[in-house]
C-alpha cells in the first residue's frame, strides 16, 4: 500500500484519504478518458466555450450532489431534492416578484427564501425520519410528492417570470471563461470538504454511516447529525434553485423533475458508497462532471437522445461495478 | 399417535436407539466436539448439561442434520445415520424445538403446523380443511384442547408457541423430540404444563432429549443425564443415582482452586454506583437487581447465557430503557436518559460486541480512540488532527498496543489489539466507572494478561469496574467479589475466599451452595 | 395579450376535484383533464370553471390526473360518470388507445361523449367500431404555422434544429412533424432535433451544446415556450443575437421576450377556451340530438411582435 510512504505525522484521516485520493484518482482518470475520447472524436469539445457550457450544466446537480454527498453517507437517501428545489423556487419566484420592494432587496428575500425552504424541508425529512426510525427512502418519497405538491399549489402550476436584471446577471456572469454560479458550486464543494474533513461534525457523520451504535454508545446524539445531513441536502436544494432562477430567469413548478436521481449518481460514480460511511465530496465533484461531460459529449458526437440515454445508464451501473472491486481490494 | 406406538416398538434395552460414539466436529482450526460419546434409550427423558460452549448445541445441531460431523459413529436404530440436511432428519423422525421460535407470526396455527408438508387437494391446491383437522389432531394430542387452530400465531403467548413448536414436531411422526432450552422464558406455572406434556409424548414411546440451564428441573422430569465439557462427555448416569451437586461437580471437571495466583484485594473507597432493584426491559420477572460498586473496587458479574448480565450494564449506561429501580452516582440518585448522560456522569462501557457496538472497523485508530472524547481534541467544532494524533499514540503506548501508525483502519488490528483500542477509546475520558461486558473475548492469551494488567492498574487508581465475563478464571482472577445471576436475579454473592467455579456454577444453576457463606 | 397557457410537461401533483353542485334537472357534464401540474390544462379548468359559472345552465364534474402518464385515473373516471349518469363527458385523453374502450362503454351508456385536445387513435377507434368525433387544434398545423415564420425569415437553405418535447407523446409527435414539413416546404437545412422533455433546464443545456456542435445554427423551433425560454436563455449566455427562436403555446414569459426580439414567434390555441368549447358543444348535442363528426378544428393562431 502506498500508506508506507506517509509519515506517521499526517493527520489521523489520511489513511481514508489517501483511499479515497487512490480511489478519486480512478474517477479522475475516467474523467480524463472521457474528455480523451471526445476532444478526438469531436471537433468542438474542447473549445472554451464548450467548457464553459459544461461547467453551467453540471452547475445544479453539483450543488444538489455536494448535500446528498451528506445523506449518502450517513447511510441515508434523499428522493426530495428535486421537487424541493422546484418548491424553493417557486416560493422564492413569488418573493422576488412581490411588489414594492427595489431589486436589491427583492433578491436577498428571494435568497432568504429559497434557503428557509430548502432547509425547512429538509429538516422535516431528518427530524421524521430519525424520530420515528423511519427508512429516508420512504420518507423523502412522500416529500417529493408534497414539495412538488406545494410548488403546484403556490404558482397555480404556472410560470413564474420576470425577475430583476441584476438577478440575471449573476446567473449569466463569467469570470475569466467560468460561470459565477459553478464557482458557488466549488465553493460549496471546498466547504463540503473542509467539514467533512476536519470537524468534529464531519467526523461523526463518517462514523455514524459506519457504525451508528458505536457512534451512540460513544455519547453522541446521532439523530441530532442524522437531521443535520438531512437539512444540509434541503439548504443545497435551496441554493440550487437560486441558482436555477438566476440562470434561466423564471421559476417553474415543474422544474427539476429527476434531478434527485442525477444526483444520487453523482455521489455514486464519486464512490460514496450507498450503504453509507465511505466516500468524499471530491468523489462527488468529480461524479458530477462525468455525468456531465457525457450528457455534452454524446451530443456533440451526435448520437440519438435515447442511444444518450442508455450510454449514460451503462456508465453509472460500470461505476457502481468498478466501485465494488476497489471496496474488495480496499478492504484487503 | 397410537399409530406412532404401534409402529415403534420397545427395542431391547441392550440395543440403544440411537448412539453416537466418538463424535469428532472442527470449524476450521476449532474443536467444537471432541469425543463426544452417549446413547438414548427408546422411550425416555435425557438431558444434556454444561457450560455455555460445551458442546451441547453443536450436538444437536449435527443430530439435526444442520452440520455434518467429521468423524466418529452415530447409529440409529441399528442402522448408521449421516444425515445430510435438516429436512433428512426429520425424515428419520429426529426433530428439534429451538429456543428461538421459528414460527410464522402473521400465519395461523394451523398453517404454521403445516408448514412442512401442506395437505393439498385436487389440482395442487391447498387443503384448508384437512390442514385444520390435522392441526387441531396435533393440538388435542398434546392436550391444548382450548385453543382455535385458525387463530393467528401472533395472537398467542409465548409459552403457547412453544407448545405450537412442540405439536408441530411431534406431528410429523417424530421419533426423537429434542428440546433446546425450552424452559428459558416460561413462567412456573406454564413449565408445569411443558412437563405433563412431554410426560405424555415420554409414555407414547418418543424420546425426548431435555437441554436445560435449570438442575432442578432436569431432576424433576429426566431420567438419565449426559454432562458435557469442552467438547467432551463426561458421563452419563441415571438421574435416580445422582443428585445436583455430583452434576456440577462433573461440569465443572477437577476442582479448580489454581489460577487464583493473585490474590490482591483492591483498597476500596467510597461507594462509586449503587443500583437499587433495576428492573430491565428485559427482565420478565418483577425482582430488580441491586449492586454496590466502590471506588477502586473490581466486581464481576457472572452468570450463564440469557441470564441478564448484559441488559444490567446496558441498563446502567442508559441504552435500554429501564423499568424500575434507580441509580446512585456518587451518592446521588441519576437518570440517564441515554450513553450521553452517562457518559457525562464519569461512566465507560466497554461492550461485549466490538465490531458491531465498540469500533468504526473502517476508520482510523486515532479517530476511534477520541471517539467518546472528541471535545478533547477539538477546538469549536474544528478537529485538531495533530494533537488527536498524539494523544492516540500516547494512548497506544500505554496499553501497549501494536500497531503501525494511527492513521491505520482499526480493521487491520489482531483482536486483542482492537479491544485494547476500546479501552482507549474510554480511557481518554479518564472514566471513574468503567463497565465493561466480555473484555477478553476472542483475544489471545498474551493479551489478555495485558488487558487484566491495564485493568487491575485502573481499579488501584482508583476506577470502579464492573465487570461481565463467561470465563470464570477471569472473573476469579480480577474480581474483588463475584455476583452470580440466574434469571435476571443475583442469586449469590461469592467473596473471594469462596471463588471456585463450582460454587459459581451452582449458584449459576440456581442451587445454593453451602460453602458460600456470604450468600445475601 | 390575453389570457395564456402552456403545454409543458408531465409532473407528479395534484388530483383535482372540481365543479359545483346546482340544481338537480340541469344536464350534468362530466370533464375529464390531464395533468393539473401543467399550466396548460390548469387554465382550461379554471376557463372550464369560469364558463360554467357564467353560463349557469349545466352542472360541472371535473377530474383530473397525477401526471401525464397516469391514464388509469382517467380510466376510472369514465366509469365512475357512468355509475353517477351524467349526461355527456368531455375528455382530453392522456392515451389516445387505451381511452377508447371506456368511452365505447360511456357512449353505449347513452352518454354523449366529446373527446378534445388530443384525438383518439383512428385505428383503435375502428378496431372497436367506435365514431366519435374530434375537436380541438390542430398541433400539426400550429407547429407549421410557427415554422413558416422561421422560414420565410430565414429563406431557403437556414440551417435550424428542433426541440422535441416528450418522445412518444401525441402533441411532441405532431409538433415535430408540423416542424418538419416547414423544414420542407421552405428547403431549410435541419443540423439537429432532439428532446428536452417540454423542460426549460434541459432545454438550455440541450441546446447550448447543440449550438457548439453547430456555431451555424440559425433558428430553432422549440415545441413549447418553457423550452424556448430555456433555448433564449442558452443564447444569451453565448452572446448570440443572430438567431430567431419560435415557441408553441404563447405562456405569459414569452411575452416580452417576443415583443423585444428574443423570439420570432409562438402559436396560441387558445387553450383556456378549449374546454369550455367542448362543454358547449357537448351540450347541444345533448339538446339536439345531432351527433358531431370528423375533426372540429379550434382556432389557433401566430403571435409574432406586430
Amino acid at each position: 500500500m502506498t500508506t508506507d510512504t506517509l509519515q506517521e505525522a499526517a493527520p489521523p484521516v489520511s489513511k481514508f484519504s489517501v483511499r479515497t485520493v487512490l480511489h478519486n484518482a480512478g474517477i479522475g482518470l475516467a474523467l480524463l478518458a472521457l474528455i480523451l475520447f471526445f476532444s478526438v472524436f469531436t471537433e468542438h469539445f474542447l473549445t472554451p466555450n464548450n467548457i464553459t457550457n459544461i461547467l453551467t450544466q453540471i452547475t445544479i446537480n453539483l450543488i444538489l450532489a455536494v448535500g446528498m454527498t451528506f445523506v449518502i453517507l450517513i447511510g441515508g437517501i434523499d428522493l426530495s431534492v428535486g421537487s424541493v428545489m422546484a418548491f424553493a423556487a417557486v416560493v422564492a419566484g413569488k418573493a422576488i416578484t412581490l411588489p414594492g420592494f427595489g431589486p436589491a432587496e427583492a433578491i436577498a428575500l428571494a435568497i432568504v427564501a429559497a434557503t428557509l425552504t430548502g432547509v425547512l424541508c429538509g429538516f422535516l425529512n431528518g427530524a421524521i425520519s430519525a424520530y420515528w426510525a423511519l427508512p429516508s427512502f420512504i420518507i423523502t418519497l412522500g416529500m417529493l410528492n408534497i414539495a412538488r405538491g406545494a410548488a403546484l399549489q403556490v404558482s397555480e402550476a404556472q410560470t413564474i417570470y420576470s425577475f430583476p436584471f441584476a438577478f440575471e446577471e449573476f446567473g449569466s456572469a463569467m469570470i475569466y471563461g467560468v460561470p459565477v454560479v459553478f464557482l458557488v458550486a466549488l465553493v460549496l464543494v471546498f466547504i463540503a470538504w473542509f467539514v467533512l474533513n476536519f470537524t468534529v461534525f464531519g467526523r461523526l457523520i463518517y462514523g455514524i454511516g459506519n457504525n451508528e451504535e458505536a457512534v451512540r454508545l460513544a455519547g453522541h446524539s446521532v439523530s441530532r447529525y442524522k437531521i443535520a445531513a438531512f437539512t444540509i441536502c434541503g439548504l443545497t436544494a435551496g441554493i440550487a434553485a437560486i441558482v436555477y432562477m438566476a440562470r434561466l430567469n423564471i421559476s417553474s413548478p415543474i422544474a427539476g423533475i429527476g434531478f434527485e436521481l442525477n444526483a444520487i449518481a453523482a455521489v455514486i460514480i464519486g464512490g460514496t458508497s450507498l450503504s453509507g460511511g465511505r466516500g468524499s465530496v471530491i468523489g462527488t465533484l468529480l461524479g458530477a462532471f462525468i455525468i456531465g461531460v457525457l450528457a455534452n459529449g454524446l451530443i456533440l458526437i451526435g448520437l440519438s437522445d435515447f442511444m444518450r440515454q442508455m450510454i449514460t445508464g451503462v456508465v453509472i451501473i460500470v461505476a457502481v461495478i468498478l466501485d465494488y472491486y476497489r471496496a474488495k481490494y480496499a478492504s484487503t | 399417535m397410537a399409530a406412532r406406538l404401534a409402529a415403534a416398538p420397545a427395542a431391547a434395552p441392550e440395543t440403544p436407539f440411537l448412539s453416537v460414539l466418538g463424535l469428532k466436529k472442527y470449524f476450521g482450526g476449532v474443536k467444537a466436539l471432541d469425543g463426544v460419546s452417549f446413547s438414548l434409550e427408546e422411550g425416555e427423558v435425557h438431558a444434556l448439561v454444561g457450560e455455555n460452549g460445551a458442546g451441547k448445541s453443536t450436538l444437536i445441531k449435527i443430530l439435526s442434520g444442520v452440520f455434518p460431523y467429521d468423524s466418529g459413529e452415530i447409529s440409529l436404530a441399528g442402522d448408521a445415520y449421516r444425515p445430510s440436511s435438516p429436512h433428512n432428519a426429520k425424515g428419520h423422525g429426529i426433530q428439534v424445538v429451538h429456543q428461538e421460535f421459528n414460527l410464522l407470526d402473521h400465519l395461523t396455527i394451523a398453517e404454521n403446523i403445516s408448514i412442512e408438508d401442506m395437505p393439498t387437494g385436487r389440482f395442487g391446491l391447498l387443503d384448508r380443511k384437512e390442514m385444520n383437522r390435522r392441526a387441531r389432531q396435533a393440538l388435542d394430542a398434546i392436550g391444548l384442547t382450548d385453543i382455535n387452530v385458525t387463530q393467528p400465531v401472533s395472537s398467542l403467548g409465548i409459552a403457547h408457541r412453544q407448545l405450537v413448536e412442540i405439536a408441530r414436531a411431534l406431528q410429523s411422526k417424530s421419533r426423537i423430540l429434542i428440546l433446546d432450552e425450552p424452559t428459558a422464558t416460561l413462567t412456573e406455572r406454564e413449565t408445569k404444563r411443558l412437563f405433563d406434556i412431554v410426560g405424555g409424548i415420554k409414555a407414547d414411546g418418543v424420546t425426548v432429549v431435555f437441554v436445560s440451564h435449570h438442575l432442578d428441573e432436569v431432576f424433576a422430569i429426566c431420567d438419565r443425564v449426559t454432562v458435557f465439557r469442552n467438547g467432551k462427555t463426561i458421563a452419563t448416569d441415571l438421574i435416580s443415582e445422582m443428585t445436583p451437586e455430583g452434576v456440577v461437580q462433573r461440569m465443572v471437571g477437577r476442582k479448580l482452586a489454581e489460577g487464583l495466583e493473585d490474590q490482591e484485594t483492591h483498597a476500596t473507597g467510597e461507594t462509586a454506583l449503587r443500583v437499587e432493584n433495576l428492573l430491565t426491559q428485559a427482565n420478565p420477572g418483577e425482582t430488580g437487581v441491586s449492586l454496590d460498586l466502590k471506588a477502586g473496587e473490581i466486581v464481576g458479574i457472572a452468570g450463564l447465557v440469557g441470564a441478564g448480565r448484559t441488559e444490567i450494564l446496558r441498563g446502567i449506561f442508559g441504552i435500554d430503557p429501564v423499568r424500575a429501580g434507580t441509580i446512585h452516582r456518587n451518592g446521588k440518585e441519576v437518570r440517564f436518559n441515554g450513553p450521553k448522560d452517562a457518559i457525562a456522569a464519569g461512566i465507560g462501557f466497554v461492550t461485549e460486541d466490538r465490531k458491531d457496538e465498540g469500533l468504526i472497523l473502517d476508520m482510523p485508530i486515532a479517530a476511534n480512540m477520541s471517539l467518546a472524547s472528541l471535545k478533547s481534541v477539538s477546538k469549536s467544532g474544528l478537529l485538531q488532527l495533530a494533537s488527536e494524533t498524539k494523544r492516540a499514540r500516547e494512548g497506544g503506548a500505554k496499553l501497549k498496543l501494536k500497531y503501525g501508525k494511527t492513521s491505520d483502519a482499526v480493521s487491520s488490528l489482531s483482536g486483542g489489539n482492537q479491544q485494547k483500542v476500546v479501552l482507549a477509546k474510554w480511557l481518554a475520558r479518564g472514566p471513574q466507572v468503567l463497565l465493561l461486558d466480555e473484555p477478553t473475548r476472542g483475544v489471545d492469551v498474551g493479551a489478555k494478561a495485558e488487558i487484566y494488567a491495564i485493568l487491575k492498574d485502573l481499579a488501584r487508581e482508583g476506577v470502579a469496574l464492573l465487570v461481565v465475563s463467561s470465563e470464570m478464571p477471569e472473573l476469579m482472577t480480577l474480581a474483588d467479589r463475584i455476583l452470580v445471576l440466574a434469571e435476571h436475579r443475583i442469586q449469590g454473592e461469592l467473596g473471594r475466599a469462596d471463588f471456585s467455579e463450582e460454587n459459581i456454577l451452582k449458584l449459576a444453576y440456581g442451587q445454593t451452595p453451602e460453602a458460600a457463606g456470604d450468600t445475601q | 395579450m390575453k389570457l395564456f397557457k402552456i403545454a409543458a410537461a408531465a409532473a407528479t401533483g395534484l388530483a383535482l376535484l372540481g365543479g359545483t353542485a346546482l340544481a338537480d334537472d340541469k344536464p350534468v357534464v362530466g370533464l375529464i383533464m390531464k395533468s393539473l401540474a401543467n399550466e396548460f390544462f390548469q387554465n382550461m379548468m379554471v376557463g372550464a370553471e369560469a364558463h360554467q359559472e357564467k353560463r349557469g345552465d349545466y352542472e360541472l364534474k371535473a377530474v383530473g390526473m397525477q401526471n401525464e402518464t397516469d391514464f388509469e385515473s382517467q380510466i376510472n373516471a369514465v366509469e365512475n360518470f357512468i355509475t353517477q349518469g351524467v349526461d355527456a363527458i368531455v375528455v382530453a385523453p392522456a392515451d389516445s388507445r387505451a381511452m377508447v374502450r371506456p368511452l365505447k362503454k360511456a357512449m353505449e351508456a347513452g352518454i354523449v361523449v366529446v373527446n378534445f385536445d388530443v384525438s383518439l387513435d383512428e385505428d383503435a377507434k375502428k378496431q372497436q367500431g367506435v365514431e366519435l368525433a374530434f375537436v380541438g387544434p390542430d398541433n400539426r398545423g400550429g407547429a407549421k404555422l410557427a415554422g413558416d415564420a422561421l422560414g420565410k425569415k430565414l429563406g431557403e437553405g437556414g440551417k435550424v434544429v428542433i426541440i422535441e418535447g416528450n418522445p412518444g407523446a401525441d402533441n411532441a409527435t405532431q409538433r415535430r412533424l408540423g416542424f418538419e414539413d416547414s423544414v420542407a416546404e421552405y428547403k431549410l437545412n435541419l443540423l439537429d432535433s432532439r428532446t428536452a422533455h417540454w423542460e426549460t433546464e434541459e432545454a438550455n443545456q440541450v441546446f447550448a451544446t447543440m449550438l457548439t456542435a453547430h456555431p451555424d445554427i440559425q433558428g430553432v423551433m422549440a415545441a413549447n415556450d418553457s423550452m424556448a425560454i430555456g433555448v433564449v436563455k442558452a443564447l444569451e449566455s453565448a452572446g448570440r443575437t443572430d438567431i430567431e427562436v419560435v415557441g408553441f403555446d404563447n405562456i405569459p414569459a414569452v411575452g416580452p421576450m417576443i415583443e423585444d426580439g428574443r423570439m420570432l414567434a409562438t402559436v396560441d390555441q387558445f387553450g383556456t377556451d378549449m374546454a369550455a368549447n367542448a362543454i358547449d358543444l357537448a351540450l347541444e348535442v345533448v339538446s339536439s340530438g345531432e351527433q358531431l363528426e370528423g375533426w372540429v378544428k379550434t382556432p389557433i393562431e401566430l403571435v409574432t411582435a406586430n
